[in-house]
């Protein structure tokens, strides 16, 4: 396995696979900064740009967004006080309070080399845990495939904070999506409409660009004509030096909050569809709780730093232990890769890091890379990256509507995914303002068709549908689905009670 | 009254139980015992069931006084939309490069209005730099081919 490893560690530093790295991990930092540009939205725009190069170049571009990204977004947090994506939100808390205490370097190199650590840290759990738990994924039968997505599905569906009821609804629809065009068993033709491109089914991409893209975009547009950007604090901000062995020390010299929040980012990474928001956020808690001294967290003290963005980037490593042994995506932006990995003809899923170990353990190759490539790039352009911020959304926001037409169209080189694109883009707005959490959907939408195939194969194979609940593995993974309803409605009414009486004010929404 | 939430739920159950009644005509093979419309109908079921929940719960649900928020720009939202739309449209007749040039001119001088010459001029040359460096990135560099004009041929 480490022999593998070490030769696609080599192999990917070949310019042919460092340049699409680097150059995703430029976008992916630059994208993270970008306040209102998340890492979806990021690895959206650069899709298109893989699908002229090998399955490897491509994946390794998206890595490379991934981790950029999940890092990026804490230099305008600590710096502005703006988090650049929802996985910096609580880096905001104490590493803009340092950087105004007259410490931006601190705090920016802080946040850094914990991204490195936390990230690392993920890179070994991926490595480690991902053959092993293919393995255990090849043990599986439709009855405990079924049982897994639908474990998934429900996870996701309550796991979403706004309400219960609207998080399954969000994960049906997605499901619905599926079920329109020829059914996966025999072929035959259903809910088409009469409209001869839905016989083939609704591509997953266009959906996933569609509703994230036009989510965020026009979530954004409503609030345009207010007060300017940040670019006028940027000029506030002198050195952005440190000593690197200080800071680093700083860090190693906490294991415990460096390794429980690596674990925490990690866990919630392995979950389907939390992502960075969740773990950045949680790991902050964790850290404050178990302090000696919680009353510093928020005045600009390291603990805060170190929580968040070594949670939020061992929360990648999570993310891509799933999709790549279960075919399950962590989140929306490996919801991305798993589309990519689709248009080149790769299955990902248990047989994956059998049947492609090259691209599997190049995976693996570009995380570790693109962490110090990540390091590499905050030292040389920190300060650049922070005047990308001033980039104007007007001119911004086109550009990215032009770039997810071009990865629609050019999946099928037809103007049908286009529509569903737009169509997409509408409802996905439109769930947004009524409330209704977007990853269900997609986790809907990528895992409908498995859920059916599975589902069918398994009563074709056997009728007794009391095998779901018999076979000790699908049982066991329906009981984990309903115990994950029932602590979401006790989470819910716990919700409930919390915000009663503070009325209903209009929520920021992490896509 | 119905709320937003209630609308909502009305939309899924309508929609869901219209989708459901076309499951009914779904012909089934004599020669496999399920047939193309047995998981559709559990999902449709399920939503409708959703859908109908949501319009109770809103029901049943004490109305809050809602907290102003910041002011929204839905108009400039509709139009973006609408701007799209056209591309969209237009994408086919027109090509990718004229289409862009003109999406992307538009769309920043709408979500930017000008207020000096100069920015109609920053609004063009955006749209052209834009419709030209992704013709050439990926047409020519990624080999992946872009609509061509129906009535241009561009």
């Amino acid at each position: 396995m480490y022999d593998l490893l070490w030769h696609s560690i080599v192999g990917l530093l070949h310019y042919k696979y460092l340049v699409p790295l680097v150059a995703g991990t430029i976008a992916g930092v630059v994208g993270g900064a970008l306040p209102g540009v998340t890492i979806t939205m990021t690895v959206i725009i650069v899709l298109p740009f893989t699908f002229g190069l090998d399955p490897l170049q491509g994946l390794a571009a998206m890595t490379g967004v991934y981790v950029g990204g999940s890092a990026g977004g804490l230099i305008t947090a600590t710096l502005l006080g703006i988090p650049g994506t929802p996985s910096s939100i609580a880096t905001t808390f104490d590493g803009h309070p340092m950087a105004r205490k007259g410490q931006p370097g601190r705090a920016v190199w802080l946040g850094v080399w914990a991204s490195f650590c936390g990230g690392l840290l993920g890179g070994l759990f991926l490595i480690a845990a991902t053959g092993p738990l293919a393995k255990i994924a090849l043990e599986f039968g439709p009855w405990e495939f079924f049982s897994l997505f639908i474990f998934a599905l429900s996870m996701v569906a309550g796991l979403m904070e706004a309400s219960l009821l609207k998080g399954f609804i969000s994960g049906a629809i997605g499901l619905i999506v599926t079920i329109m065009g020829n059914d996966p068993m025999l072929g035959a033709p259903r809910l088409t409409l009469g409209i001869d491109f839905l016989e083939g089914g609704i591509p997953f991409l266009p959906v996933l660009i569609g509703v994230f893209a036009f989510a965020q975009i026009m979530s954004d547009v409503e609030k345009m004509g207010g007060a300017a950007g940040p670019a006028s604090a940027v000029e506030r901000i002198a050195n952005l030096s440190a000593s690197h062995l200080k800071v680093i020390w700083e860090i190693l010299s906490r294991p415990v909050l460096l390794l429980w929040s690596s674990l925490v980012g990690l866990l919630i990474g392995v979950l389907p569809a939390i992502g960075g928001s969740a773990a950045n956020m949680i790991a902050y808690d964790q850290a404050k709780k178990f302090s000696r001294h919680p009353e510093r967290f928020g005045s600009g003290t390291p603990e805060g730093i170190i929580a968040s963005e070594s949670a939020n980037n061992a929360n990648v490593g999570g993310s891509l232990v799933t999709i790549m042994a279960f075919g399950i995506p962590g989140d929306a932006v490996t919801a991305v890769m798993l589309g990519a990995l689709t248009i080149h003809g790769i299955q990902s899923g248990p047989l994956f890091i059998s049947q492609h170990p090259r691209i599997a353990y190049g995976i693996f190759a570009a995380y570790l890379l693109a962490h110090p490539i990540m390091v590499i790039l905050m030292g040389l352009g920190a300060r650049a990256m922070l005047r990308v911020v001033s980039v104007p959304k007007a001119a911004l926001f086109p550009v990215v509507l032009v770039l997810c037409t071009v990865g629609a169209y050019a999946l099928s080189n037809t103007m049908s995914n286009v529509y569903v694109l737009l169509l997409f883009g509408v409802l996905g707005y439109a769930m947004v303002k009524t409330g209704f959490p977007l990853a269900p959907l997609i986790i809907g939408v990528v895992l409908g068709d498995q859920i059916e195939v599975n589902l069918i194969q398994a009563l074709m194979t056997d009728s007794n549908p009391w095998l779901f609940i018999t076979r000790p593995i699908s049982g066991g993974l329906l009981a984990a689905a309903v115990l994950s309803v029932v602590f979401a409605l006790w989470q819910h009414r716990r919700h409930r009670l919390r915000v009663a009486g503070r009325g209903t004010a209009e929520q920021e929404v992490d896509f | 009254m119905i709320g937003r939430d209630g609308l909502a739920g009305l939309v899924v159950l309508a929609t869901s139980l219209a989708l459901f009644w076309l499951t009914l005509g779904l012909q089934r093979n004599p020669l496999v015992p399920i047939g193309p419309g047995f998981y559709p109908r559990i999902v449709l079921g399920l939503t409708a069931a959703l859908g109908f929940a949501l319009v109770v719960a809103d029901l049943l649900a004490r109305r809050k006084a809602r907290v102003a928020g910041p002011p929204r720009n839905y108009r400039l939202v509709a139009l973006s939309f609408g701007a799209f739309g056209v591309y969209v449209l237009l994408l086919p007749g027109l090509g990718f490069r004229i289409a862009t040039f003109l999406f992307v001119a538009a769309a920043n001088l709408l979500l930017s209005p000008p207020q000096r010459p100069a920015h109609w001029l920053r609004a063009l040359a955006l749209g052209a730099a834009t419709a030209l460096i992704a013709y050439y990135v990926f047409e020519q560099y990624l080999l992946v081919l872009l609509p061509r004009g129906r009535w241009t041929d561009f």
